[in-house]
């Protein structure tokens, strides 16, 4: 019967060979320990020899094949005996390719998705974060304020990812995660504590360095809005979007170009020893949302027409309100306007930005009586302006030049359209 | 394991005995009377001349040293004066039959080896060819600065003063030194003469110069080598690896047409002490050294003890012993007795000798005894001897005084050039050979049945989208190969040796079909003795050849410690740029074999100034960075790792290129690209990295960018510093021990480069700081994918998810620190 010969395992690692030249043919008599074929691995080269006696009655592997360890190369047997039982699958022309073994035992495979280890939250209050250099300088050229941020680096260290969420989503920073809260367990609590959102907070912090940083004041002042609400008349009367310019609108234009002649307004305190005054007007105006004051900028408001003017007003409105403002829109005003003569407001105290020098509160229009030089009495509608403004940047009396030459351009607003 | 000797066993273990020839001990017995027919009366003043100028040299070193004071000439230097006032005959004798072909290497107690090497020279070479030679040395510098000294009556007598003068500035720390005074007093040398490099090591020497005689067999050059060192080197084991290195049998059975003994003298000046030690009847035990070539070879190294106080029984048993060597029967042993009266350094307060055996010693001191000897003999008149004592003297003051004045001899200026001694440390040379002639080869390249195996296979792993088997896919072995194959075509110098390099193949197979191709003398088996391996490599390459040799396991880096540390890595610099050093050392990081076969060493070796440290882990790095380390001349140890050799290309595209090309050391290879986290890898780590990397992109959406540092030195950290700007984050993994490990060099320095824009501190992953267990357990000792990834989550960014299962918390990483774990 006849008997296979297989290939030689060379060593414990050794997975298959390459077959160098046979030393015996097809019909060749061989006897045991008769040199077969010479075969090599990839570091030294050997011989193999007959396990079996008898003829040579087939060669499964021909000179330079790679052969498997233990798989039969060859048959002896008696001439015309049937040896293909021993041709091993895939001889010759698939010689199968030695699968390259990993000597590393295999990674077990790690656990499907277990919890996130609990990830730190920001440090109770008053307790500054760690930060990493890098988030600190994104923050830095992104203009947000990175304590806000929700550190889940190491060690509750606030890392560049904590920065990005916060610029991404400024709201996500008050999400739902912050239930440490007390309160609500008895059904009739009399009082429920609520944490500030990320916005609040934001809010908070801004105000309370404002007021208790400079030395704010402010001065009430009124004009005759007679010109403005028949412009105003005479827009809503025209087609498309010049129908949607308001009075607001109207102010902005005014403060954006009156504040170029008063650049002490049109500035930012960078410390106690010096100032900074811009070119160009960025017009910070503040936005009711619903999750609060937000103040996006508009860049270079000197350089648009009143329709742009409005446009831009309209667009980053409702993206504050969307809540889908980029964060650099929100930062980079030199000047805010807010207008809560909507709401009926008659005059009031806003609150500056910081670090910018000025802020100009819009109030509503209320009939007032002016006497003529004849004597007479007449009614005009007066529009109320309060202006705060920081005494460190600007005095008294510039800043009430500024509110009367804006009072001025106002009261005649065509005029200044035409310049 | 030639199979060339067949080891019978009959013969192995049939009854004898082994039986020794006397050896000769102070036998010369001859008067000067008896000479005179053998030497001129000039030749025997001229050497009382030598030793005079020897001894006046050192006298002059003693008294600055201990008095601040020469001859009215106040001065002193901060440096060694290892003297060897007693020894000058010795040195005079030995000197006196070698030229400027034969080299001779010393100790750190050589100077007046070199100065009288250095006048037997002066005295063998005409005017012109002396001439020539001070021209040609740095530029003719020294000459100028010599010329300076005043008016002269011959060019001989210059040459004295520039040799003088050379030495004396250098031993100053001179800027006119023959080195810059960057060798100083024990590293004096001066090429031109043959006066090779002295060795502050004791015994460093000695297989250096083995090298250096390798360089002549090997290369048919002329002259011998002499090895001098003092009989407190007997017992170092380097010096016994040299000695053994010179003395194998192949020399003679095996090598084929450079048949014959190695041309060296291991010469010891036994002055009975090793700096206070008394070697013969306290420390050593061969009572006599000459004995010890009887324990190595059967020549008995044709060893002799003698009479190194009189110079003509020195140079009579020189005159035997060159004899020898020439005729291919070297090695040979001379044990030249000699005594020191100065103390081992200007320090040593002789507190283990007696004031009577100095004088006993000073009685029969040859400076008068050879004195009184010429003036019986009728040789010369004793008022002719006495002017030559002071023309020495004179000649001395003038020497010191200008070395001394720092106007005459300026310090390197450190404050005008801080760069003076960076520009040393490397030659930074491309040299395709350092000889003209053709290789010596057995067969041409094309025929080579190995190199072409290596041509025929794929290059890269993916053939018409199928994976290549790994029998057929070329792989770093085959890189290294290919390179040391192409370069042995080329550089007629260059060899390549090491334990197994031949038969055997390299023990991971890249010198595989090699000795088809090469004869013995470029490719042979050395014993197993690393200092020897790598010292006759240093010998070898500075002598002006290149060498290639393996150390097998990095671990046996330690038994090569000194001749890595300070041989290999320190003679460039110390030459102030005269030596080259292209060495490759090739060293393997094993697995599986435990702890002192599995330890990547890197970080010991970056340590050291003055060595180029690589690591290639791809076979693209691995054939780049090989034809630009056997190109070069710097010293290079060559990382490689066990665990790849089978590893095809899979980072570079289109595989390992056919055609030949250099990776410039310094450069890092980018091997994946990824914003959110920077891998930089450091040997077989790279593939664990990998599978981190994938890890993280399919799991964590996060994309690893990796590099890995094939070349630790030198290192640009331009790509580094722009991938973790980039990314802010990185980990950075190697298989060494993490205490100490070069990649926390490399954390540091990008911490200092990247601060501001770091999210997190640079976190090293290393294997862990114990003994490396069995392979069995090799997981939870090497960084492995799911500790870089734990790494990652715990160290720099939390991944949602994760749970880290290899971590360590900061207390932890305290707790190990203090236990030293």
């Amino acid at each position: 019967m006849a008997k296979a010969v297989i290939m030689p395992k060379a060593g414990i690692t050794v997975e298959s060979c390459i077959i160098g030249n046979w030393e015996k043919k097809v019909g060749d008599s061989v006897k045991v320990g008769d040199i077969l074929f010479t075969y090599e691995t990839d570091k030294a080269s050997f011989e193999c020899e007959s396990t079996e006696e008898g003829t040579l009655l087939e060669i499964f592997y021909s000179d330079g094949e790679e052969v498997p360890c233990l798989v039969n190369v060859c048959a002896v047997g008696n001439p015309g005996e049937d040896c293909s039982a021993l041709r091993p699958e895939g001889a010759p022309e698939e010689s199968a390719p030695a699968v390259v073994v990993e000597e590393k035992p295999a990674e077990a495979s790690a656990p499907a998705a277990t919890l996130v280890p609990a990830i730190e939250t920001t440090a109770v209050s008053g307790e500054k974060s760690a930060i990493s250099p890098r988030a600190k300088k994104l923050a830095e050229r992104a203009g947000v304020d990175a304590s806000l941020a929700t550190p889940t680096g190491p060690n509750g260290r606030i890392i560049e990812r904590d920065v990005r969420t916060l610029m991404d989503n400024p709201v996500v920073a008050s999400a739902p995660a912050q239930t440490s809260a007390p309160a609500a367990v008895a059904a009739d609590e009399e009082y429920k504590d609520v944490k500030f959102s990320g916005i609040r907070r934001a809010i908070s912090k801004s105000m309370h360095t404002s007021l208790s940083t400079m030395a704010q004041l402010t001065h009430n002042t009124s004009f005759d809005a007679t010109n403005i609400l028949a412009y105003r008349k005479q827009l809503k009367a025209a087609e498309g979007d010049l129908a949607g310019i308001t009075l607001g609108d109207i102010v902005l234009y005014a403060v954006s170009r009156t504040l170029l002649n008063h650049p002490d307004l049109n500035a930012h305190m960078l410390d106690d020893n010096s100032i900074r005054l811009f070119k160009h007007v960025n017009l910070g105006v503040a936005v009711d949302t619903p999750r609060g004051l937000m103040v996006p900028t508009i860049f270079h408001a000197d350089e648009m027409s009143l329709l742009e003017i409005s446009k831009a007003v309209k667009e980053l409105a409702a993206q504050c309100r969307e809540g889908n403002i980029s964060p650099d829109k929100l930062t980079g005003g030199s000047f805010t306007v807010s207008n809560l003569g909507n709401l009926g407001v008659e005059s009031f105290t806003p609150v500056i930005n910081p670090p910018q020098t000025g802020i100009l509160g819009v109030c509503t229009t209320t009939d007032r009586v002016r006497k003529a030089a004849d004597g007479a009495l007449t009614v005009y509608p007066a529009m109320g302006l309060s202006l705060t403004y920081d005494h460190r940047a600007v005095d008294g009396s510039p800043a009430a030049r500024f509110q009367k030459e804006l009072c001025k351009n106002l009261e005649n607003f065509t005029t200044l359209l035409a310049k | 394991m030639p199979k060339s000797l067949f080891v019978d066993p009959a013969e192995t273990l049939a009854p004898g005995k082994i039986s020794f020839k006397s050896i000769p001990v102070n036998a010369y017995n001859k008067t000067i009377k008896d000479e005179r027919k053998r030497y001129s009366d000039v030749d025997l003043v001229r050497i009382y001349r030598d030793i005079t100028v020897l001894r006046e040299f050192e006298s002059m070193l003693n008294q600055i040293k201990t008095q601040g004071l020469y001859n009215g000439i106040e001065t002193t230097y901060p440096g060694p004066a290892h003297l060897s006032i007693g020894q000058e005959a010795a040195a005079v004798g030995q000197a006196y039959l070698l030229d400027q072909n034969d080299f001779s290497f010393g100790s750190h107690r050589s100077h007046s080896e070199i100065l009288a090497k250095a006048l037997s020279c002066i005295h063998k070479l005409s005017e012109q060819e002396l001439m020539t030679i001070m021209e040609g040395f740095l530029g003719g510098s020294a000459l100028r600065a010599t010329e300076k000294l005043g008016p002269v009556k011959d060019v001989k007598e210059l040459a004295i003063r520039f040799i003088l003068y050379g030495t004396l500035s250098e031993i100053f720390a001179r800027d006119t030194g023959f080195h810059k005074g960057m060798g100083g007093s024990m590293h004096a040398f001066f090429l031109p003469f043959g006066i090779y490099p002295n060795n502050a090591i004791v015994g460093g020497s000695a297989a250096i110069a083995t090298g250096a005689a390798l360089f002549k067999k090997i290369n048919g050059k002329q002259g011998i080598v002499v090895c001098n060192s003092g009989d407190g080197s007997m017992a170092r084991g380097p010096v016994w690896e040299a000695m053994n290195f010179a003395a194998m049998d192949q020399f003679n059975t095996l090598w084929e047409n450079h048949k014959g003994g190695m041309p060296i003298l291991y010469n010891v000046f036994n002055n009975s002490y090793g700096m206070g030690d008394q070697t013969r009847g306290e420390t050593m035990g061969y009572d006599m050294l000459a004995r010890i070539g009887s324990g190595i070879s059967p020549t008995q190294f044709h060893a002799e003890r003698i009479n190194g106080f009189n110079p003509l029984a020195v140079i009579d048993a020189m005159e035997r012993k060159l004899k020898i060597l020439r005729a291919g029967e070297g090695p040979v042993l001379l044990d030249t007795l000699t005594y020191r009266y100065s103390g081992h350094s200007t320090s040593d307060q002789n507190a283990y000798r007696t004031k009577e055996e100095i004088d006993a010693w000073r009685e029969i001191d040859p400076i008068i005894t050879y004195r009184k000897g010429l003036v019986e003999a009728g040789v010369v008149a004793d008022s002719k001897l006495e002017e030559i004592l002071a023309e020495t003297s004179e000649r001395m003051t003038m020497i010191c005084k200008a070395a001394s004045d720092p106007t005459v001899s300026p310090y390197v200026d450190f404050k005008k050039d801080p760069a003076v001694v960076e520009r040393l440390m490397f030659s930074n040379e491309k040299v395709e050979k350092f000889d003209d002639r053709e290789p010596e080869v057995n067969m041409p390249l094309a025929e080579v049945p190995a190199y072409k195996k290596i041509k025929e296979k794929e290059r890269c792993p993916i053939v018409d989208g199928k994976p290549v088997s790994k029998m057929k896919l070329y792989n770093l072995r085959d890189a290294l190969s290919e390179v040391i194959y192409d370069r042995f075509y080329e550089d007629p110098t260059l060899i390549a040796y090491g334990e197994d390099c031949r038969d055997w193949g390299g023990a991971f197979a890249v010198y595989r079909g090699m000795m088809d191709a090469f004869p013995h003398s470029r490719l042979f088996n050395s014993p197993i003795a690393e200092a020897a391996i790598v010292g006759t490599a240093v010998g070898y390459a500075l002598s002006g050849g290149r060498a290639l040799v393996e150390l097998m396991y990095a671990d046996f880096i330690g038994c090569a410690g000194d001749e890595i540390f300070n041989q290999m890595s320190k003679w460039q610099a110390m030459s102030a740029g005269i030596l080259k050093m292209p060495v490759v050392l090739r060293v393997s990081v094993g697995s599986k074999y435990g702890a002192q076969h599995s330890q990547d060493w890197t970080a010991l070796c970056a340590h050291i100034p003055g060595l180029k440290v690589c690591f290639p882990a791809t076979p693209w790095e691995a054939k780049g960075l090989m034809e630009a380390a056997l190109k070069g001349t710097d010293p290079v140890v060559f990382f490689e790792s066990q665990r790849i050799y089978d590893v095809g290309e899979q980072f570079h595209e289109g595989g390992v290129p056919a055609e030949r090309y250099e990776i410039e050391f310094g450069d890092v290879n980018k091997v994946r690209d990824g914003k959110d986290v920077t891998i930089l890898t450091l040997g077989a780590a790279l593939y664990r990295a990998v599978d981190a990397a994938k890890q993280l992109s399919e799991k964590y959406g996060m994309e690893a960018d990796i590099l890995n540092i094939h070349s630790l030195v030198p290192l640009d950290y331009t790509k580094i510093v722009e991938s973790v700007r980039k990314t802010g984050r990185v980990v950075l993994v190697s298989d060494a021990c993490a205490r100490g490990s070069f990649m926390n060099d490399v954390a540091k320095n990008i911490t200092e480069l990247c601060f501001d824009d770091l999210d997190a501190p640079p976190v090293v992953v290393g294997a862990r700081n114990w003994i490396t267990p069995p392979f069995e357990f090799d997981e939870f000792f090497f960084p492995q994918a799911g500790w870089i990834i734990d790494a990652i989550h715990e160290k720099l960014v939390p991944l949602p998810g994760h749970v880290a299962e290899n971590g360590c918390t900061e207390a932890e990483a305290m707790r190990r620190a203090k236990e030293g774990v």
